[in-house]
């Protein structure tokens, strides 16, 4: 079998359970968190890196997949170096991206 | 696309299924839609209750997303969801 095809399916089954999670958390968070959590089994297995999209709303400190507005909320701030803040409200951990090269 | 080939190795979470055999008779006929998958069960929304299905027992007519209906023996979806992925499966089989 060859290497490539796999992961081409991997792709499209991580990108098949993100968007059921999208669908489901609403109504069921835990369900939610399951779908995730396979989708992450299945990157790992098949050595991709995960989509970015849904990358960036994953809680570093506990690996929670966030919502915006449900369990996590997105701020601009712009001390220091400009950068979005994620804060998950499941266990108070930051994630902070910057979002402006520095001048050199 | 998850078509008939790769449906051992594809994502059966979301598919409307159809139990067309078991060695449970009380299984044979049960519709609904797949919520979640262990390495020996499927998990099927039916009506708004989850039941709990035992692949190797069996035979399940999967619809999948654009074409058509396969039928597929539960033996070959044996397996955790990720480990699948790598499956192979003999041509003599299907």
């Amino acid at each position: 079998m060859k290497r490539g095809s796999s992961r081409k399916i991997a792709l499209e089954r991580i990108k098949i359970l993100m968007n059921l999670a999208e669908e489901v958390h609403r109504k069921d968070m835990e369900l939610a968190q399951r779908y995730y959590r396979l989708a992450w089994r299945l990157a790992l297995k098949a050595r991709l890196s995960f989509p970015l999209k849904w990358k960036k709303f994953i809680c570093r400190r506990c690996k929670t997949l966030l919502f915006p507005g449900v369990n996590a909320t997105v701020r601009m701030r712009q001390r220091r170096v400009p950068h979005v803040t994620i804060r998950c409200m499941v266990c108070g951990g930051y994630t902070r991206y910057p979002y402006k090269s520095r001048k050199i | 696309m998850i078509t008939p080939r790769n449906i051992f190795r594809h994502e059966l979470i979301g598919l409307k299924v159809l139990i067309i055999g078991s060695s449970n008779p009380s299984l044979i006929g049960l519709r609904g839609e797949v919520i979640y998958e262990t390495k020996n069960m499927l998990w099927v929304s039916v009506k708004g209750d989850v039941k709990k299905i035992p692949k190797n027992v069996c035979t399940f007519e999967f619809k999948l997303p654009r074409n058509g209906r396969v039928v597929v023996e539960g033996e070959h979806l044996v397996g955790r969801p990720e480990r699948r992925l790598k499956k192979r499966v003999r041509r003599s089989l299907w």
